[in-house]
């Protein structure tokens, strides 16, 4: 049986300040999958995410969720994009998952604080909690907000470039961990990486933004050496 | 420490003045650590002295017959009128463009802080009626603080202070990962627009009480130097506000004593205690090398 499709984009225009970086694109995430999103710098991967979870508005064409409504999305932002200079422990940054639940003058609950200290031990970066965010290695920070993202209870998590700039050992590690949680709790995972390799095996499905638009396929065939090849040789990575 | 206890007793002359500074010492830190988070220390700067130029623009429209309240006793509402909406107005006008990422941010806040303090003079200048009583509001006398003055530092202050530990989840949030904060359903613009209110109503009504130069010091020196022995949001924000306290408190004392200017002595006072902090640490990290 076909999983019910959890997001659709239907002629899609994706962009910043109202310019255009995608246009007509179309594309379907089905619930419970594993999709990598693959394509050069610059040609709005991260701004399709933003767009997809709501954080840019799409400037053309339709986005749907065809099931029960917009899903809870778990958003893993790139770790860079966050300041050092806020001396915000590990707890504190991955309670702001919880965040989303809290009323206008609200007080954080005792469960609050419960479900953030399971998704750090799920993530295993319990022993991080009182210690500084901005202290922490790419790859502990990255596993900090990895559990932010499960501390909001998603249906969807939504990592950006989860791996960057990190070593090869740790890019195991946090890409286990992403497929520990999307085999274990079947949530559905949209991933951008550079790094194709640690995509095989992993993912179910691949998009690739190539320079004349979405290319979408299952992991096996567009992991493939040959269109690997292909679409490098088009343009898209 | 006879001039002590006299300061704290009920008879004491200037006890207005000294619980209106402590109290803005302590509240000012709070809104300030968004100022130093936000890496908009420069807009700290320029933000009194727009809102001094806001002071000077009510008056002057009141020279030219434009009465914002008319029948009333205007002139402080006046003067808080145009001191906040001036402070506010900035503010979001300089923030909005920041996030557009358009032009040179410190070329922005330079140039604005240079045309505030320009217009403030004009402004001063264009007006030849109440010239005293305006100067003496751009200065901040807290020394000559009224009753009611008093009451209404203690009622706004301390408004802030409410909202700023109430609302302190959301503004961290909002602050350090708007993108996360959007996912999760948090109107950002909202949130932004509320902070920006309660940081020029901070440094409006402070420039009024004790004016430009102390209102920048109390909100930058303290948050820089509880940054550096903190750590959690919680923490940081009342140890920088116990030092925007314990600095108005000695500064207060230091300018009775030896006949100081007040807010010069409390800058100088919060600049000798940051600096005894950055060596405390500069020792401690030589000990622990050794």
């Amino acid at each position: 049986m076909t999983p019910p499709t959890l997001i659709r984009l239907i002629g899609a225009s994706i962009g910043h300040n109202g310019t255009p970086i995608l246009e007509g694109a179309d594309l379907q995430i089905a619930r419970g999958s594993f999709v990598g999103l693959l394509g050069p710098n610059g040609c709005g991967k991260s701004t399709l995410l933003k767009t997809i979870v709501g954080i840019l508005p799409i400037l053309k064409g339709r986005m749907e969720f065809p099931e029960d409504g917009r899903p809870r999305f778990g958003y893993v932002p790139q770790r860079d994009t966050l300041d050092a200079v806020y001396p915000l422990t590990a707890f504190e940054v991955a309670l702001m998952g919880t965040y989303g639940n809290l009323g206008l003058l609200s007080v954080v609950r005792g469960v609050m604080r419960e479900r953030t200290m399971q998704a750090l031990t799920d993530v295993r970066a319990e022993g991080l909690a009182r210690r500084l965010f901005a202290e922490l290695s790419g790859g502990e920070r990255q596993r900090v907000l990895i559990a932010r993202a499960l501390a909001a209870d998603p249906e969807c998590l939504v990592l950006d470039e989860p791996v960057a700039g990190i070593d090869q050992a740790t890019t195991e590690v946090i890409m286990d961990l992403a497929m520990a949680l999307h085999k274990s709790r079947g949530i559905t995972i949209l991933m951008v990486n550079h790094h194709i390799l640690s995509l095989r095996g992993r993912a179910d499905e691949i998009v690739w933004i190539a320079a004349r638009g979405l290319v979408s396929g299952s992991a096996d065939v567009m992991l493939s050496k040959e269109k690997v090849e292909e679409m490098l040789m088009m343009g898209g990575g | 420490m006879d001039l002590l206890l006299e300061m704290f007793s009920p008879e004491f002359l200037l006890r207005h003045a000294l619980y209106a500074s402590l109290v803005i010492g302590l509240v000012c830190p709070l809104v300030g650590v968004y100022l130093v988070l936000r890496r908009l220390v420069f807009l700290g700067v320029a933000l009194p002295q727009i809102s001094a130029a806001g002071i000077a623009f009510a008056f002057f429209l009141h020279t030219l017959g434009f009465h914002l309240y008319p029948h009333q006793e205007e002139e402080q509402l006046m003067a808080l009128t145009g001191s906040v909406l001036f402070a506010v107005a900035a503010l979001v006008a300089l923030v909005t463009l920041e996030r557009r990422g358009r032009g040179v941010v410190e070329g922005r806040v330079g140039v604005t802080y240079a045309a505030a303090a320009a217009a403030g003079i004009l402004f001063v200048a264009a007006n030849p009626y109440g010239e005293s009583t305006l100067l003496s509001l751009l200065r901040g006398e807290v020394l000559g603080l009224s009753l009611s003055q008093f009451w209404a530092t203690i009622g706004v202050y301390g408004g802030i202070a409410v909202c700023m530990l109430l609302l302190q989840k959301e503004f961290t949030f909002v602050s350090f990962d708007r993108d996360t904060a959007i996912t999760l359903g948090k109107n950002v613009v909202a949130w932004d627009l509320c902070l920006y209110l309660i940081i020029g109503l901070a440094i409006a009504f402070g420039v009024m009480t004790v004016g430009p130069l102390l209102i920048f010091g109390f909100l930058v020196v303290p948050p820089l130097a509880a940054r550096k022995i903190t750590r959690g949001m919680w923490p940081f924000s009342i140890v920088a506000s116990l030092i925007g306290g314990v600095t108005a408190l000695i500064g207060f004392y230091l300018s009775l004593r030896w006949d100081l200017p007040l807010g010069p002595t409390d800058v100088a006072v919060a600049c000798v205690v940051l600096a005894l902090i950055v060596a405390g640490q500069t020792a401690l990290g030589w000990i622990r090398r050794a």
